[in-house]
């Protein structure tokens, strides 16, 4: 459950009163269509989906399968039954898409071929790197001239975004939590061949001050690159600040999707109650 | 002191490296990676040459490199001359002998990379390849220089294996250990002295060095 201020007044607080921030993309179109079935233990995964909105959270309570659906998006594992295809930012109507897996026909691009870009719930900063070497991972060595602009500018503008210009000399090692996050961040989305940003619960763990920031920069630069992103998170605050599509998970399956107030307006009553309790309990 | 012998050994112990990083480096990641009854048989030759007497070994590539063999005799057309009693024969019988000590250390520094870097940099949309040579091999640097030296180190100390393939011949395949050998049977024990002195104190150092950089390793990670 999320940890609110409760000293914060309830109408006022952003996470909870504005449900449009997200812009839509260029086009509504479906920008990654998802089929997965796998069985963990005892947990039987089987979703469909459709990506179509630029912001999109997976929203399920911890052991729920979201983890694994963003893995096997990614391509680190390959589930029992998939059928995940990607289309190209503008799509056209005789767009065709990319069939990233296909377990019926025995087609599995690996990870370096979807453009699925994933970054973890625990950073994972490499450790024999700077900072700076770090965030260009993703973007090995440019190949003409145009990638080379393209490169050299992600470098001096998303730094400048997520405010790690002053530490891009540093070590993983020598840096804070927060600034480790947003490094971490900073990374995914400088990848090469990035489609669709898959974030898995970007934002846990961070105080409050930390995760207003990191959307905002998110939001930024999704603006900017038109890239979807897809997040993970069992967190109703911060699913209502993002005001994004939801598909609401559980054990497994996809119970709803659609648009946050319509989606989460159960869980949102739950959490004014309680807000409303412990203000009362304050009183 | 025999200066000639000591050249022979070093030239080998630097030629046994180079070629076992190169074999060692893949065959490693491999088994850090692999799994299943294939793995087990690959980890079981690798290091079959940890318990088999050298002689055995000795025997097998002698008759192997020889003219009594196919591939001998396909390797003698191509080098034109029997790789056995050579120096490159020597090479071949090294690198195989010291194949598990440069594969091990490798192997099990791999196999302690944390998972979530490669998968990490999987997620950035790197190859394979460049995960091996960007992050997982970076991570391993400490096991990469155990490995060299460990190589290093038994290829000089090799005894049964060089007397089978390479005979004795000075300058070609007589190295220090089989120099000592050659002493000790004329009785002149003052120089096998030497010699030997110089092996007990170069083994010494490097093992020292080896297990310095491991407990210092420890010590900063602890």
């Amino acid at each position: 459950m999320a940890k609110i201020d409760p000293s914060s007044p309830v109408p006022s607080s952003p996470a909870l009163s504005s449900p449009d921030q997200v812009p839509p993309l260029s086009s509504p179109a479906s920008r990654l269509s998802v089929q997965v079935r796998h069985r963990i233990g005892s947990l039987q995964i089987d979703v469909a989906f459709e990506l179509n909105q630029s912001w999109t959270i997976l929203f399920g309570p911890s052991g729920s399968g979201k983890t694994t659906i963003l893995r096997g998006i990614t391509g680190l594992f390959e589930p029992a039954f998939a059928n995940i295809v990607s289309y190209p930012r503008l799509a056209s109507p005789t767009a065709t898409g990319t069939t990233l897996i296909d377990t019926d026909k025995g087609i599995c691009l690996p990870p370096h071929k979807r453009g699925m870009v994933l970054a973890s719930q625990k950073p994972t900063l490499f450790p024999h790197m700077t900072v700076l070497e770090n965030i260009r991972f993703g973007y090995p060595g440019a190949s003409n001239a145009r990638e080379q602009e393209h490169l050299e500018e992600l470098t001096t503008s998303i730094p400048k975004l997520f405010r790690i210009d002053h530490l891009l000399r540093r070590r993983p090692a020598e840096l804070s939590g927060g600034e480790t996050q947003r490094v971490h961040l900073a990374r995914a989305t400088m990848a090469r061949r990035i489609h669709t940003l898959l974030l898995d619960e970007p934002f846990t763990g961070l105080d409050r001050a930390l995760r207003d920031e990191l959307i905002t920069d998110l939001l930024v630069w999704q603006e900017k690159s038109q890239v979807p992103i897809l997040s993970v998170t069992h967190d109703v605050t911060e699913a209502f600040q993002l005001g994004a599509e939801v598909i609401k998970i559980a054990e497994g399956r996809v119970v709803e999707q659609g648009p946050v107030a319509e989606v989460l307006a159960a869980e949102r009553e739950r959490l004014l109650e309680q807000l409303n309790a412990s203000k009362g309990s304050q009183a | 002191m025999d200066f000639e012998a000591l050249w022979l050994t070093l030239r080998l112990a630097v030629g046994t490296t180079a070629i076992l990083l190169v074999v060692a480096l893949p065959l490693a990641w491999w088994i850090a990676s692999g799994r299943g009854a294939g793995r087990a048989l690959v980890q079981a030759v690798v290091a079959l040459p940890l318990v088999l007497p050298p002689t055995v070994l000795g025997f097998y590539l002698l008759v192997a490199l020889g003219p009594l063999s196919a591939p001998g005799r396909l390797l003698i057309r191509v080098v034109g001359h029997p790789l056995a009693f050579s120096f490159a024969g020597l090479l071949v019988g090294s690198a195989i002998y010291s194949l598990p000590f440069a594969v091990q250390p490798l192997a099990s520094g791999f196999a302690a990379v944390d998972g979530a870097y490669v998968e990490a940099a999987a997620g950035l949309g790197a190859s394979p390849w460049r995960t091996f040579w960007r992050v997982v091999l970076p991570l391993t640097r400490g096991s990469l220089l155990t490995s060299a030296i460990l190589t290093f180190t038994h290829t000089v100390g090799e005894f049964g294996v060089v007397l089978m393939l390479g005979g004795n011949i000075p300058g070609a395949t007589q190295t220090l250990s089989i120099s000592l050998y050659d002493k000790v049977q004329e009785f002149n024990y003052a120089a096998a002295n030497r010699t030997a002195l110089v092996l007990v104190a170069f083994s010494l150092v490097t093992l020292i060095v080896v297990y310095w950089r491991g407990a210092g390793r420890r010590f900063v990670l602890g």
